[in-house]
């Protein structure tokens, strides 16, 4: 129990506020797209050791990835800080994620003493490198894949520093909107700090320290208590990434988590696919920060989301592992290692809080690019990315049509895409029988197909799921596969996940994203609720009967067919 | 002689308002009847009219705000709805936008679509995003959808095509299709709301509106007959969530744009009451029995959005959060709720922490003075602790409490445990929620970057008057001002209302170009559908004011600023939005594409007898109170205070200085110390700070 239980409250709450006006300043100044619309970005407010107290409804892939980065900042110019400061990074071997998310650090002084840091993520348009977006999947090192900046003062006592800027300026394809986006961070790590001076001016800085504190304490006590009453023991679970797109090769994830008993877990991840060639190593901050959201996602609601919960869990990963590669090793397209990491953690996960956890969703959202030219030569680029569903969990279905829970992102209108490209979207649907069955039903996959309405474009394309597809639990069945295509009807061509080629004027491109895993036996599904999903044409009357030992007839359920098709299915499947 | 009556149907009660010129007001407040709330509604009217010794003839209009739209969706008591789309889209409404409210929560549960996918058809037909054809409407298609619906028993149905807002024949051509058909559907089509570009955002639009249609018209025909049977034949106005009126056929054919009507009064009303004060700019605070709700007022105008999500009771003041509700492309004042109220409860949670909020004993239980059985504490618990409140009656005397109910709730739910003194606790809670509500108004002010210092918070509603100084302090703020009838403001409110109709005109283009001419058709035919839609109400061309506005983007963003349009010239769009834009980001893009999206239109009817602040003379109890002294503790860990109570007559003598509390039978307003308050006419009085933090 804190000392003031009241002044407590207040200051979480207050807490929280802040940290959300911090992430809406950065929507209101940035420049870019990606951050003002697909709001790809994250702030967070950590105390004077770093430790991340307060984080914004932003990306939570992000957050995670602060402690390896802020050591990285500390180790570099620890006590050579002044107030006005600002130290960037993104360097994925300093602590860094991928080369276009800049962290930014800022320094708040109460008293001549540090007090706290407000912290700033944002995915930046561009980092130079060999491709436009700086993001490619087929780089082979991290060298072709732009700027890398490690922990340096952009701003020096509230000035931008020429140098920093003018060498970042100059290697990247926007240098407008990349150092808009700069600014941006800054004016919204000032926000924090003014409003962080407020609460100082009310409750004291030493008052705040103790606040600050108490509030890692909290949260820390909260998910202690919580995994303490985990069964211990460990437990493993492996899921794999199709391939790296440059070889066939799966790259299979291995997690083994050991619920310790005084609260704390481990979670080693040794065992997983050395490093490959393409860009979809995760750096150990990245691998970390994955692991850490899942496990806050097993834990129940009122924990406060900061650091505090980060004590509670060790995250290893050997040198050298796709989970922890060794530079030079290309990281740009690492999110899908992230969303994999996750789907890894849940199925152990699933073994030691069965009754939180859901089967696999659609595994991470497939990225559609597509470049080329208007009929008036203006250059046009589509990255266009396509969500999926959430797995049947142990009480209820799965989700369909929903952002994968490690993100939060949104899609594009397909009146918005026709209006600004020379595309036109024939389908944007679910994609019946795709859900997984089981007790509770898989969310359904999505399916999105695109005509080229120019001459010609490049087509680069990232999904996964075509192999491997989400996992079921406790007896329910996997959901469907993902799967690309090329052309129309029966004369379509199957094409790989990860894929780039030309596409010519009129051809049609389709990807069906893979829907969730069931959850729990599909003979033990309530009867009605498959008519119902039969009723609403998710699950059609073949499957019905085939999956879930369910008969419709005429549209009406057969209860006397469907006991003695299901005592029947019982006796295959014993 | 203009007798207007206003009518506000809360959770707990119907407030009725009647105003006669020269400022004489009647009010009412009677039990709300969940059932059919007209009962209440006509219980009301004909308290207020016999009181005011009027005969029904007498009242000339009736302004309405309504929460049968809201409550429809809430309880998914809607028509049984079909839906009609382009081939390939079906699924559109399901699918949505793909966010959720919040983080790391695996037991959440998307909203239900309002039409299940079985009664989401595909006609063969398909509009390119420049309004040419791709495929022909397919007549048959529509026919065997309108076959399909008959037989599956749907009542409405909406229908909304890709790429409509370039080019609405086909939507147009289905939606007589189907009327012929099958002539009881009731019809929706996307382009007859608001044909605005955004295929989700419009079905769900049109969804909504006919998923209302059967549960508005009964309604407004139910009430229609009640006033009848009272003699009341005065024409019923309806509050849009815009805060304007709509005429009864229009709320019968456009529910959709009355989703928001019950918050709408009490925002329009502090407006009209600021024109008549001096304060144009305000911040409007309406605290009621289980949240806190905050707007803007700029220029006198409240400030609006285009879109908003509605959801279920409380929604997150936070911005980030979508997903969780039903998302609507209709104009509505900009509003923030946090789940905040005087009957929300005080809890102690899992990791020992005081939480409150936004479970609430709404009025029935009720809080734990009431009596009424419920023993957790409230909001207005922690009130009457620490000596804010009456501790023997509320509501001039009408309602019985006992404050032992409360410091015994209080004492064993939370300071017990967390090994406080009762009234430390109730400072607690006190504080935790004026922190909440707090974080309402930096919804609507600092994320929209205004400075909520530059502003005067205007409170009303049961719980504003007590909070508001508090509150006001947390965000910087000076100068609070109590609106008069505080308790039923919403109702009064509804008589400052004009008269709204709201038109939309896409373009989606580069504004280098649109032609003079272009702009000139878009508003002369939008001008043309504003008047016909006012002269339909009754409103003479002299008495209608069209209002524009263009919503503008740098090219390739997706959020866009509405903009005002005084001078309808591509130079002055431009400079228009660099200005918005500047003064809502802080910086400009000179040099950058900027793309006009859509005009709008907003056509404004005068409405006769406009309820008049400046003039009002509240009735005698609305200024009487008691006389004496309470022990009031202002501050944590300081001792209570002797306070004066006085009526709220006592500023007519001059300014009163804190501490005091001025009881009225509908509102007690607190002047804490080093608080100074005066009468600033039209019965609303201005509390101002020395200090500005606390």
């Amino acid at each position: 129990m804190p000392e003031d239980p009241i002044t407590f409250a207040v200051i979480k709450n207050a807490m929280d506020a802040i940290v959300d006006e911090v992430a809406y300043t950065v929507i209101r100044t940035a420049r870019s797209e990606i951050v003002k619309d697909v709001m790809d970005y994250s702030a967070a407010i950590c105390d004077a050791k770093g430790e991340m107290v307060a984080q914004a409804k932003t990306i939570a892939q992000h957050l995670g990835a602060i402690p390896e980065a802020m050591a990285a900042v500390q180790a570099r110019w620890g006590g050579q800080l002044e107030p006005g400061d600002a130290v960037v990074m993104n360097d994925p071997y300093s602590g860094g994620m991928h080369l276009p998310d800049i962290f930014m650090f800022y320094p708040v002084f109460e008293g001549g003493a540090l007090l706290a840091w407000t912290v700033v993520i944002c995915h930046h348009t561009d980092m130079g490198g060999r491709v436009p977006g700086s993001n490619a999947a087929d780089s082979t090192e991290i060298y072709q894949e732009g700027i890398r900046i490690p922990p340096l003062k952009l701003y020096r006592a509230g000035v931008m520093d020429d140098t920093l800027s003018a060498m970042i300026g100059l290697n990247v394809r926007v240098p407008e909107i990349v150092l808009g986006d700069l600014r941006a961070q800054y004016a919204a790590c000032q926000v924090g700090a003014r409003e962080l001076g407020a609460l100082v001016r009310r409750y004291g800085a030493d008052g705040m320290r103790g606040h600050l504190a108490g509030l890692l304490d909290y949260a820390e006590r909260m998910a202690r208590a919580e995994i303490a009453t985990w069964p211990v023991g460990t437990y493993r679970f492996t899921d794999h990434i199709d391939s790296d797109g440059l070889s066939d090769d799966p790259v299979p994830l291995s997690v083994a988590i050991t619920v310790v008993g005084d609260g704390t877990l481990k979670v080693d991840w040794a065992g997983s696919s050395p490093q490959v060639r393409a860009a979809i190593n995760s750096t150990l901050s990245f691998t970390k920060s994955n692991s850490f959201l899942s496990v806050r996602c097993a834990l129940r609601g009122d924990i406060p989301n900061n650091a505090g919960v980060f004590r509670c869990i060790e995250v290893t990963a050997p040198e050298g592992c796709v989970l922890n590669p060794i530079s030079p090793a290309p990281v740009a397209a690492r999110a899908l290692t992230g969303y994999r990491v996750m789907d890894t953690m849940f199925g152990a996960l699933a073994q030691i809080v069965p009754e939180i956890i859901p089967a696999a969703g659609e595994g991470g959202n497939t990225v559609v690019c597509l470049g080329g030219r208007h009929p008036d030569n203006r250059p046009f680029i589509i990255v266009d990315m396509i969500s999926g569903c959430w797995g049947g969990r142990p009480d209820q279905d799965g989700i369909e049509a929903i952002t994968n829970p490690s993100q939060n992102l949104s899609n594009t209108p397909v009146e918005v895409l026709e209006r600004q490209h020379p595309v036109r979207i024939e389908e944007y649907a679910l994609v019946p029988d795709s859900g997984g069955p089981g007790r509770f039903r898989g969310g359904l996959g999505l399916a999105r197909s695109y005509r080229l309405l120019a001459e010609d474009a490049v087509l680069q394309l990232r999904a996964d799921r075509l192999r491997f597809a989400p996992y079921g639990l406790e007896g329910g069945e996997h959901g469907g596969a993902a799967a690309n295509w090329l052309g129309e009807g029966n004369a379509r061509e199957a094409i790989p996940g990860k894929v780039t080629m030309r596409m010519q004027r009129g051809q049609l491109l389709t990807h069906h994203q893979a829907g969730g895993g069931g959850h729990g036996s599909p003979l033990a599904r309530d009867p009605e609720a498959v008519a119902r999903d039969v009723w609403n044409g998710k699950v059609s009357v073949e499957a019905a009967r085939r999956s879930y030992g369910v008969v419709i007839e005429n549209g009406h359920l057969d209860s006397i067919e469907t006991a003695r098709l299901r005592g029947q299915q019982q006796g295959e499947r014993a | 002689m203009p007798a207007r009556i206003g009518v506000d149907v809360g959770g707990t009660f119907t407030d009725v308002v009647l105003a006669l010129p020269g400022g004489r007001i009647v009010v009412n407040k009677t039990t709300t009847t969940p059932q059919d709330p007209g009962e209440g509604v006509a219980a009301g009217i004909a308290a207020v009219i016999a009181e005011a010794g009027l005969a029904a003839g007498q009242v000339t209009e009736i302004v309405h705000g309504t929460t049968v739209a809201s409550n429809t969706i809430l309880q998914k008591a809607g028509a049984r709805t079909g839906l009609l789309t382009t081939q390939g889209f079906r699924d559109v409404l399901e699918i949505g936008r793909i966010r959720t409210p919040g983080m790391f929560d695996m037991t959440w549960r998307k909203p239900e679509p309002l039409v299940p996918r079985r009664w989401r058809l595909e006609a063969r037909e398909r509009t390119a995003a420049d309004g040419s054809v791709v495929t022909p409407l397919d007549a048959e298609s529509v026919r065997e959808a309108a076959a399909f619906f008959l037989a599956e028993g749907v009542e409405a149905v909406a229908i909304c095509f890709i790429n409509s807002y370039a080019h609405p024949a086909h939507e147009r051509a289905a939606a007589a299709l189907l009327r012929a058909a099958a002539p009881q559907l009731l019809v929706t089509a996307s382009c007859e709301v608001l044909p605005e570009i955004k295929e989700y955002e419009r079905t769900s639009t049109a969804v909504v509106n006919a998923y209302l249609l059967p549960a508005m018209r009964g309604y407004l025909s139910r009430l229609q007959q009640r006033l009848a049977a009272i003699g009341i034949t005065a024409p019923v106005q309806v509050m849009a969530s815009n805060g304007g009126m709509i005429g009864l056929d229009a709320a019968r054919e456009r529910p959709v744009f009355a989703v928001g009507s019950g918050p709408a009064g009490g925002v329009a009303g502090a407006a009209r009451l600021g024109d008549g004060i001096g304060a144009a700019d305000l911040i409007v605070f309406d605290m009621g029995g289980t949240t806190a709700k905050a707007a803007i007022i700029e220029g006198g105008q409240p400030s609006l959005v285009t879109e908003y999500e509605f959801r279920d009771g409380i929604s997150t003041p936070s911005r980030f959060v979508k997903g969780a509700g039903y998302m609507l492309k209709v104009p509505a004042i900009d509003i923030a709720e946090v789940g905040s109220g005087g009957g929300s409860i005080a809890r102690i949670d899992a990791g020992g922490l005081l939480v409150v909020g936004p479970q609430s004993a709404g009025g029935d239980p009720g809080p734990a003075c009431y009596g009424r059985g419920n023993a957790e504490p409230t909001v207005t618990d922690a009130n009457m602790v620490l000596g804010y409140l009456n501790p023997t009656a509320l509501a001039g005397g009408s309602l019985r409490v006992d404050a032992a109910l409360s410091r015994e709730a209080i004492a064993r739910r939370i300071a017990g445990p967390l090994k406080l003194s009762v009234e430390e606790a109730a400072h607690g809670i006190r504080q935790i929620a004026n922190v909440n509500m707090a974080r309402a108004i930096r919804a609507v002010t600092v994320e929209r970057g205004k400075d909520p210092r530059d502003l005067a918070l205007m409170a009303f509603g049961g719980g504003g008057p007590l909070h508001a100084v508090n509150v006001a302090r947390l965000l910087g703020i000076r100068r609070v001002l109590i609106s008069p009838v505080a308790g039923v403001f919403s109702a009064a409110g509804m008589l400052a209302a004009e008269a709204v109709h709201e038109f939309v005109h896409p373009l989606l283009m580069p504004l280098a170009q649109v032609t003079p001419a272009l702009l000139q058709a878009a508003r002369a035919s939008m001008a043309q559908a504003g008047h016909a839609a006012l002269a339909h109400e009754g409103y003479a061309k002299e008495t209608v004011e069209l209002r524009y506005a263009a919503d503008l983007r740098y090219a390739g963003q997706s959020s866009q600023l509405t903009v005002p349009v005084g001078d309808f010239a591509v130079a002055a769009l431009h400079a228009g939005f660099e200005r918005l834009y500047g003064e809502t980001f802080g910086y400009t893009a000179a040099g950058e594409g900027v793309e006009l999206v859509n005009l709008r239109l907003s056509a404004i009817g005068r409405a006769e007898g406009r309820i008049d602040f400046p003039s009002l003379a509240l009735d005698a109890r609305a200024l009487a109170g008691a006389v004496g002294e309470r022990l009031v503790s202002f501050a944590r860990g300081e001792a209570p205070v002797p306070t004066r109570l006085l009526p709220r007559a006592a500023l007519a003598d001059g300014p009163v200085h804190g501490p005091a509390i001025l009881e009225s039978y509908d509102t007690t307003i607190i002047v804490p110390p080093g608080c100074t308050a005066r009468a600033a006419g039209s019965g609303t009085v201005v509390i101002e700070m020395e200090a500005a933090d606390a």
